[in-house]
């Protein structure tokens, strides 16, 4: 490193030292600390032999794949209606998509509260067109937390998958056309795979960002349902388990960014 | 679309605007919650009052709480934007061995799941008794803004023609001549973005707060607490508040941009 850019880089490299990576590190190697003291892998076998955490890991994994498939159901029909709009109203589409992004995640997760609870929007809606007779529960189950979780993500999965769309030359599909392709067959053979990469990068984004929530399930779940992050919040915060709680992280952690590699791999593809 | 016919484009029309729908109708329904009379969470609420506003800024602990959130985020984004802001210019304008190391590292936060985040700084700062701290809080809430700093400003430095500063240093301005007086003035409005996204970012985090601010409390803090114990109809007015600010936050950084012909790139 140069002296010049060594004074422009330092101050912020010594605050993320301190601030960022000396604590991660920290909370690594306490994931290998046993509390008699020395080295020790018997937090990362709590893991595997104790029901409670398998649990929450199966429904971590189950809930976030629920979510993303239900964010590929809404949202690419959502990109490809988008692509077809003209400027103005695309422009509108485009403002819509980004507004909720910015509203803070609480604002948005209590929000559902009101839409899905039993005398909530939803619900007398149902009631009313006698779909059923009695409330249907959203809230505070699986159900609840996954809608919640896919509104908040959904735009993490549409303006990539937008902007992919929109490189697409609409000259590829004049050309299958005139070569008397169905309107069908141009979707499924030409239009679709051009549009894979970017569809896959923009579920893997949205799978990780599920992995990690902690705000909806605390809220939509009511305490029944329990994701990675409220399960390391009890460990950190209620039953104090640091050691078994940073064995957790870790595993998430490590998770996270082997599917990050993997999404920074399709994402380059999707661009060229 | 020419690949769709008229039914398959209703069709696909009722999808995208179902979808749209869906993405924003929290916002549509927490609003005139916030002005309902009632004290149940009935929609379409049964009459206008701004009793829940009136609950809201009549509350001390409420109170309190929003000068500790305006106080975090106000120093802390200031913070991430003077370092991230030099670390920018540095990343972009001296490379040097390990430039992608760096990078990486200064976007992290940002990637790594923030509950990570959360369980990492409260176990280091308990190590050297930062947790409860209003330090500690700035700290971590400056760490969190640095990605988004880092984002839009390497994106502008690198729009930015790098002649333009040769002729100031070949006309004999030093380095720091260079970038106040040509730099900054140009790269206004990105960096007037940069610390709004740093700002709101700070101002909406609720994970490693939580974790880590002991006695103190943000907004988001005592929302997200209230959210679990009870159903209170101040949080509509705050909410509302919240969407408020953010959307003339967002309004002014989009007029700011639009003027100097910028909103796209950094949209995009």
């Amino acid at each position: 490193m140069n002296r010049v850019s060594l004074g422009f880089v330092a101050p912020l490299l010594l605050l993320m030292v301190a601030a960022f990576d000396l604590p991660l590190l920290y909370m690594l190697g306490l994931g290998f600390w046993s509390r008699k003291g020395g080295f020790t892998t018997e937090h990362y076998g709590n893991v595997l032999e104790t029901t409670v955490y398998l649990k929450v890991l199966a429904s971590t994994l189950r809930i976030s794949l629920i979510a993303t498939a239900a964010n590929i159901a809404v949202g690419y029909p959502l990109a490809y209606w988008m692509r077809g709009l003209g400027p103005k109203a695309q422009l509108l589409a485009i403002g819509l998509v980004i507004t909720p992004f910015w509203v803070s995640i609480l604002v948005r997760t209590y929000a559902w509260i009101v839409v899905l609870g039993n005398g909530g929007l939803v619900n007398s809606g149902l009631l009313a067109l006698g779909v059923t007779d009695e409330p249907v529960r959203f809230l505070y189950n699986e159900l609840g937390v996954t809608i919640g979780m896919a509104n908040v993500l959904l735009p993490f999965l549409v303006l990539p998958l937008f902007a992919a769309m929109l490189r697409i030359d609409d000259r590829l599909l004049q050309a299958a056309a005139s070569l008397g392709a169905p309107r069908r067959t141009i979707f499924w053979k030409v239009f679709f795979p051009l549009t894979v990469p970017a569809l896959l990068a923009g579920a893997l984004l949205v799978f990780i960002l599920s992995l990690g929530f902690y705000v909806t399930p605390a809220i939509l779940g009511g305490n029944r349902v329990a994701m990675i992050s409220n399960l390391l919040d009890k460990l950190v915060n209620e039953i104090p388990r640091w050691e078994q709680a940073s064995a957790i992280s870790t595993i998430l952690l490590v998770l996270t960014l082997a599917i990050f590699a993997a999404y920074r791999h399709l994402e380059r593809r999707a661009q060229t | 679309m020419s690949t769709s016919g008229p039914a398959a484009r209703r069709l696909l029309a009722a999808a995208g605007i179902g979808g749209l729908v869906f993405l924003v109708v929290p916002l549509l329904v927490v609003v005139p919650m916030s002005f309902s009379s009632a004290k149940s969470l009935t929609f379409p609420p049964p009459g206008f009052s701004l009793r829940w506003y009136v609950a809201f800024f009549g509350d001390p602990r409420w109170m309190q709480a929003m000068w500790t959130s305006l106080a975090v985020a106000l120093i802390s984004s200031i913070l991430a934007l003077l370092l991230g802001g030099l670390a920018a210019y540095g990343l972009r304008r001296a490379p040097f061995r390990g430039e992608g190391v760096a990078e990486a590292n200064f976007v992290a936060p940002l990637v790594i799941p923030t509950i990570i985040v959360a369980v990492a700084l409260y176990l280091g700062f308990a190590r050297v008794d930062l947790l409860g701290t209003f330090t500690g809080l700035v700290l971590a809430h400056t760490v969190l803004s640095v990605p988004l700093v880092i984002m839009v400003l390497t994106v502008a430095i690198r729009g930015f023609d790098l002649r333009i500063e040769q002729v100031a240093w070949s006309l004999g301005a030093s380095r720091g001549t260079t970038i106040w007086k040509i730099v900054l003035p140009n790269l206004a409005p990105n960096v007037f973005a940069a610390w709004i996204f740093a700002f709101i970012s700070s101002f909406d985090e609720v994970i490693v707060t939580n974790f880590i601010a002991g006695a103190w409390e943000t907004v988001p803090k005592r929302m997200f607490n209230e959210l679990i114990l009870e159903i209170n109809p101040t949080i509509t007015a705050v909410a509302t508040l919240l969407i408020a600010f953010t959307m003339l936050a967002l309004a002014a950084v989009a007029i700011l941009l639009q003027r100097t012909g910028k909103l796209q790139r950094t949209l995009l």
